[in-house]
């Protein structure tokens, strides 16, 4: 059987993919990053490449490659990053639904951002809120709420004080009981024992972390990420260690909690989140009692985030300037709708 | 001078080798490294008013046992293990605040508790040794179960330290990042109820908070870590027990007292050395 696609260094094979659509070049990135050949010295063989084929392969590296049945689209790709190509048979367009969706506007990061999510190579997991009704001593603060997010997508929502953006994020947390409706996290319906069993993958970043005054490392603080999971203390050190690093906050591991900057707080808890492998992370006003310095430094550690794990995030705040700065989706909670 | 010293060597060795103090000095040891522990615990989750209740429910199960003739430190330990139940499962179900409800059994328990020593004439003297404690009257049952309790908490602190510390940070982080938070509040409020009754078993009502609240205050205040301030608790109320009872012997006081007073005295240095 004819491979999907083949990788050769000075023509000898080196890697081989039967997978199909965009499945091989992303098995192509992995095999790469335990490569110490130059990238620049391979030769690629695919099968087929559109507009995302050809975006992968640029950013990957590859510098000449040969493609069986080649989209129009994908030429100018290769021609603006000097990829030399060659083809069997050329078309206008392949039959992909990716093709299309990757409009002129998006850059390179975007694209290859977009492709992983589509690939479902991210962190992120899913949230479909259906109908969701929430009231508390009687008073309705969530009404027929309908909300969808897809794995690796970020969404702000914003409201007045007390408009139930905070009692949202605790139903999604399994924290308070519906009244009504339905959330579902993955395929995993909040309340259900699917969900207990995986309720870590539900990061959280509340309020009132900023404020503890518990005496407790920053590195104590990221390893209750893993507290709920049964994890050699090896792999517990290790999985600290890496999401105090991706995080920037390595250099704080011993230092105490409530005597860091509300920014450096808000680093070492999303490496707590990081820890427990969150696929939804959820950020209730992240911004509060943060000076200028810690809310910039927040918003490129979560752009950072949502670019490299991306897992999905849900923020709720109402620092309007602030939120413009992250560019994410917004909507407003007002009446308890979105 | 020096002969006086021998003798007073002397007599402590002599003391020594009686059964009760030697159980009583061993049980001290134990639970004055074992029972800062619940210490921190209560600091940690504000259950003060959890330990006054608990405090005056012994003081009915004292009453009660008097009165029904049976051994009283099994009947505070099971009045206040039903308590600690009534208390958690009314708090659930009527959601109402724990503190206010602890006020509640606690003004409802010493009203039992004098109405039983009124109605069953129970000598006031033996119901108020509760307030003192009896360390030197250990039977073989509260030995032994002393021990085996202050052992076992040990064990769980050092077995689910990971999950306390979590609970301890943040209950609904705790809960999210997949820690049974609520069977740890359960587990910490029945530990709270062996702990209080065996302690005012050994050193009374009113002085129990010498091994249990002073050894986790001291070690907050200069603890780095919640690690640290496990064992920092541990080793003041280690301190506390052994120091304090030495002292009892060569002083000729009581037992409890004495600890109790030795560690307000190193409270109160380090308050001052810690605004300093």
């Amino acid at each position: 059987m004819e491979h999907s696609l083949i990788l050769y260094h000075n023509n000898q094979q080196i890697f081989t993919s039967d997978e199909h659509w965009l499945y091989p070049l992303f098995e192509v990135e992995s095999f790469l990053k335990h490569s110490t050949i130059p990238v620049g010295e391979l030769f690629l063989k695919d099968k087929i490449a559109g507009k995302a084929a050809a975006a992968l392969i640029v950013r990957l590296g590859i510098r000449t490659c040969h493609i069986d049945l080649l989209s129009e689209r994908a030429i100018p790709f290769f021609e603006q990053h000097g990829v030399k190509f060659t083809f069997n048979q050329k078309v206008d367009h392949i039959q992909c639904r990716t093709e299309d969706l990757i409009t002129d506007k998006m850059s390179m990061e975007d694209t290859y951002l977009f492709l992983r999510k589509r690939a479902g190579k991210v962190q992120g997991t899913t949230l479909k809120i259906n109908s969701l009704k929430i009231s508390i001593a009687g008073k309705p603060i969530l009404e027929n709420l309908d909300l969808e997010l897809g794995r690796g997508e970020q969404l702000i929502i914003q409201g007045e004080n007390g408009s139930g953006k905070t009692t949202l994020l605790r139903a999604i947390l399994g924290l308070i009981k519906s009244d009504q409706g339905s959330i579902l996290i993955g395929e995993e319906l909040v309340g259900s024992a699917a969900w207990l069993k995986n309720r870590v993958q539900t990061g959280y970043l509340n309020q009132d972390t900023i404020k503890n005054n518990f005496p407790i490392t920053a590195s104590e603080v990221v390893a209750i990420g893993v507290s709920g999971i049964k994890i050699s203390k090896g792999e517990r050190d290790y999985r600290v260690e890496l999401c105090m690093r991706k995080t920037g906050c390595f250099h704080l591991q011993n230092q105490l909690f409530n005597q860091l900057s509300g920014g450096e707080k808000q680093r070492v808890s999303l490496a707590r989140c990081l820890c427990q492998n969150a696929r939804l992370l959820l950020l209730d006003e992240p911004t509060s009692y943060l000076d200028d310095n810690g809310k910039d430094e927040l918003a490129a550690l979560l752009y950072e985030l949502s670019r490299n794990e991306a897992p999905t995030m849900l923020l709720v705040s109402h620092d309007s300037i602030w939120a413009d700065k992250l560019k994410w989706p917004r909507k407003t909670l007002k009446n308890g709708k979105l | 001078m020096a002969q006086k010293n021998a003798e007073k060597r002397k007599i402590m060795i002599e003391l020594f080798s009686y059964t009760p103090v030697m159980k009583g000095f061993i049980v001290l040891i134990l639970t004055g490294f074992a029972f800062p522990i619940t210490g921190v615990y209560l600091l940690r989750m504000n259950l003060l008013p959890l330990r006054f209740m608990l405090m005056h429910g012994a003081i009915l199960g004292g009453a009660l046992s008097l009165a029904m003739e049976v051994n009283p430190f099994a009947g505070t330990l099971v009045i206040n293990l039903l308590l600690v139940l009534l208390m958690t499962r009314m708090s659930r179900t009527l959601k109402t605040d724990p503190g206010q409800l602890s006020a509640f059994f606690m003004v409802v328990s010493i009203s039992l508790a004098f109405i039983f020593i009124y109605k069953f004439q129970v000598p006031a003297k033996d119901t108020l040794s509760l307030m003192w404690g009896s360390l030197y009257t250990l039977n073989e049952f509260e030995f032994v179960g002393t021990l085996v309790f202050s052992a076992m908490l040990i064990l769980f602190q050092a077995l689910f330290r990971h999950q306390l510390r979590a609970v301890f940070f943040d209950a609904d982080i705790a809960r999210t990042s997949g820690v049974n938070e609520s069977g740890f509040y359960y587990a910490i409020i029945l530990i709270t109820a062996v702990t209080v009754a065996a302690a005012m078993k050994l050193i009374g009502a009113l002085l129990l908070d010498a091994l249990l609240l002073l050894p986790a205050l001291i070690a907050s205040y200069h603890a780095k870590s919640y690690r640290g301030m496990v064992l920092w608790s541990s080793f003041w109320g280690g301190l506390f027990a052994t120091v304090g009872f030495l002292l009892s012997l060569v002083l000729e006081l009581p037992a409890s007292s004495t600890i109790a007073i030795f560690a307000s005295c190193v409270f109160f240095v380090l308050i001052i050395t810690h605004k300093k």
